[in-house]
């Protein structure tokens, strides 16, 4: 959230998660490498790099594929999805060292291209037992570096938010890409089941972690409001706002995020401009209301973030009439400023 | 997570002891044959009453390469055809199951010398009639020392640049109780095939040819892409390895 760009905006909390990464990587690589060598001892170099950065890529997939929906479903999860995409770059740089190696190991030094020799060596594309699953894998690390490239926050703006979020939607394709690429390929060679079970495993996690976070979502959105008067929609009681903190009403198939701070509430667009992210789950910090996933602010009055930074959401009408906040879904133009409306005893009716 | 590096490492399949001496030049003396493959004849020893004992090392050239043109250009370079001659070659042995082949790289000066006085004995061979078999087609340099895995899907790809660049493809079978055997492939004239076989490398085969025993290797003589089918199925339903086994041959054809 700043107006020059910089490579990484480091802070404590960014340090800290990628030296988990870290942590977390090195171990497993370390566990793997030590019990192949053990237990495998003819394992060459080679194979010992394209296994372990491949296995340990397709385990940060998943990770990376869950957050998403863990979060919507407890918010225990949000600090995983803070710096979500220095896990991504990792994945891909472990990835690309695993596509990379494989392309010289299995096409280099020969009498064709590699590249070329990647999808005219083995052609059997209308046979599932025989299918080139290297093509596969090729096109999902195609869609990984285009997403770690376009990971910054400079990407997002430049490309416009909904670009960004198409593109990298793309995941899902890759993951796909990626079962297939396993499925079809190493899981030939490797048949003992418990492979099998373990990618099934994951893809059935997934799945199912995806299934209750759009559940829990639909049924929030289908939630009814049929008390309406001139306009306004009766949503909660005040008691049931916390000082400087929101909760999140769907009228009219947007999300309203209205919050409570210093004796007045306030209603502005629940969807962070930045990726998306519920204004209405994070809080007031310093009179800014920040976002639970990257930390964009915005003011409760206006709904634009403080100077010197430029976004701005929708601002809403509200009322509070005998302890009763009444909300009206109608937007204001982005950035425009509403008074809010007074906890005091001459606003009650 | 970490259960899952400890599963992924402890579960998978054991790798063959196969060896390639990377960086380790060896010499070798022998009798060097065109035909079938470009290989070299390496007495080992000898009897009392003059029996000898040989082992048939075929080359390999550098990289995903036969050795058919480095040995053109030894040939050119000294003017001489080294068929049948007495030769010592530098190369890197890689060795597995019995089996011996030699990289020769034109960039290690592989020609170390040429006996041109040394008796030629032509090879024992010994024809073995109609086989029916089914198994693996590999190339030989990956398999017998230099990529673990050296077979199957994972490895198909690089099998196939390897064939199709000049390198010798050999059958790989193996019955129920484990015995392996490799067979040299040849077209039915002789000649060594690589594109033919694309769609069939690294894929469980059943094949029928015409087998000769070439001292110790044993050649096919496939007469056709028809008396080649792969024996199909996804390998995930498989239950056992023991799907690429040898089946037993039938009585012996010797129309031929």
């Amino acid at each position: 959230m700043s107006t020059s760009y910089v490579a990484v905006g480091w802070n404590r909390q960014k340090k800290i998660y990628d030296w988990l990464i870290f942590g977390f990587c090195f171990v497993y690589l370390s566990i793997f490498v030590l019990l192949s060598l053990i237990f495998n001892g003819e394992i060459t170099f080679e194979t010992l790099l394209i296994r372990s950065s491949s296995t340990l890529a397709v385990l940060l997939l998943h990770v990376i594929l869950a957050i998403g929906p863990l979060c919507r479903l407890n918010k225990n999860f949000l600090p995983l999805l803070y710096n979500r995409r220095h896990l991504g770059v990792t994945m891909f740089s472990l990835a690309l060292l695993h596509g990379g190696f494989s392309i010289f190991q299995f096409h280099s030094l020969s009498n064709t291209n590699p590249f070329v020799s990647l999808f005219i060596s083995n052609t059997n594309y209308d046979s599932l037992a025989a299918f080139p699953f290297q093509a596969l894998g090729f096109f999902a690390l195609v869609i990984f570096f285009l997403m770690a490239i376009t990971s910054h926050d400079f990407w997002l703006h430049n490309l416009s938010p909904k670009v960004w979020k198409t593109l990298h939607m793309f995941v899902y394709l890759a993951y796909f890409l990626v079962l297939m690429h396993v499925m079809f390929g190493v899981i030939h060679y490797e048949r003992n089941p418990v492979f099998v079970i373990i990618i099934f495993a994951g893809a059935v996690i997934l799945v199912a972690l995806h299934l209750l976070a759009g559940i829990k979502e639909r049924r929030f959105d289908n939630r009814k409001f049929n008390l309406i008067k001139g306009g306004f929609v009766y949503v909660c009681s005040v008691d049931e706002l916390e000082n400087s903190r929101a909760k999140i009403f769907c009228l009219g198939k947007e999300r309203i995020a209205v919050f409570r701070h210093e004796s007045k509430i306030y209603a502005i667009h629940n969807v962070c401009k930045h990726q998306g992210g519920p204004l209405g789950e994070g809080k007031i910090i310093d009179g800014c209301i920040t976002c639970p996933w990257h930390g964009y602010q915005y003011l409760p009055h206006n709904g634009q973030s403080p100077p010197p930074f430029k976004e701005k959401v929708s601002t809403y009408d509200v009322k509070v009439i005998n302890d009763v906040v009444w909300l009206n879904p109608k937007p204001y133009p982005e950035g425009m400023e509403r008074s809010g409306a007074s906890l005091t005893i001459d606003n009650h009716e | 997570m970490i259960a899952v590096a400890i599963i992924f490492a402890m579960q998978q399949k054991k790798f063959s002891t196969s060896r390639f001496e990377f960086g380790q030049l060896t010499e070798v003396k022998g009798i060097y044959h065109q035909f079938p493959v470009p290989s070299i004849k390496v007495t080992t020893k000898q009897d009392f009453f003059g029996h000898s004992t040989y082992i048939t090392i075929p080359l390999v050239g550098y990289g995903k390469f036969g050795a058919e043109g480095t040995i053109a250009e030894l040939e050119k370079e000294k003017n001489i055809l080294l068929d049948k001659m007495e030769v010592t070659l530098k190369g890197t042995l890689l060795y597995s199951d019995g089996k011996t082949l030699l990289q020769i790289d034109k960039n290690e000066n592989p020609l170390i010398g040429v006996n041109a006085g040394k008796t030629y004995s032509p090879p024992v061979i010994k024809e073995l009639g109609i086989l029916h078999l089914t198994g693996e087609i590999l190339d030989p340099k990956c398999y017998l020392g230099v990529m673990k895995p050296g077979s199957g899907k994972p490895h198909r790809d690089c099998a196939i640049r390897c064939i199709e660049g000049g390198m010798s493809p050999v059958l790989w079978v193996r019955t129920d109780k484990g015995e392996t055997s490799y067979y040299l492939i040849l077209d039915k004239n002789g000649k060594k095939m690589g594109d033919e076989l694309k769609d069939y490398i690294a894929d469980p085969v059943a094949v029928e040819a015409r087998a000769v025993q070439y001292d110790d290797w044993t050649i096919l003589f496939l007469n056709g892409k028809d008396k080649i089918r792969r024996t199909g199925g996804l390998s995930w339903f498989k239950t056992k390895d023991g799907d690429i086994h040898c089946s037993p041959p039938p009585k012996i054809n010797n129309a031929n």
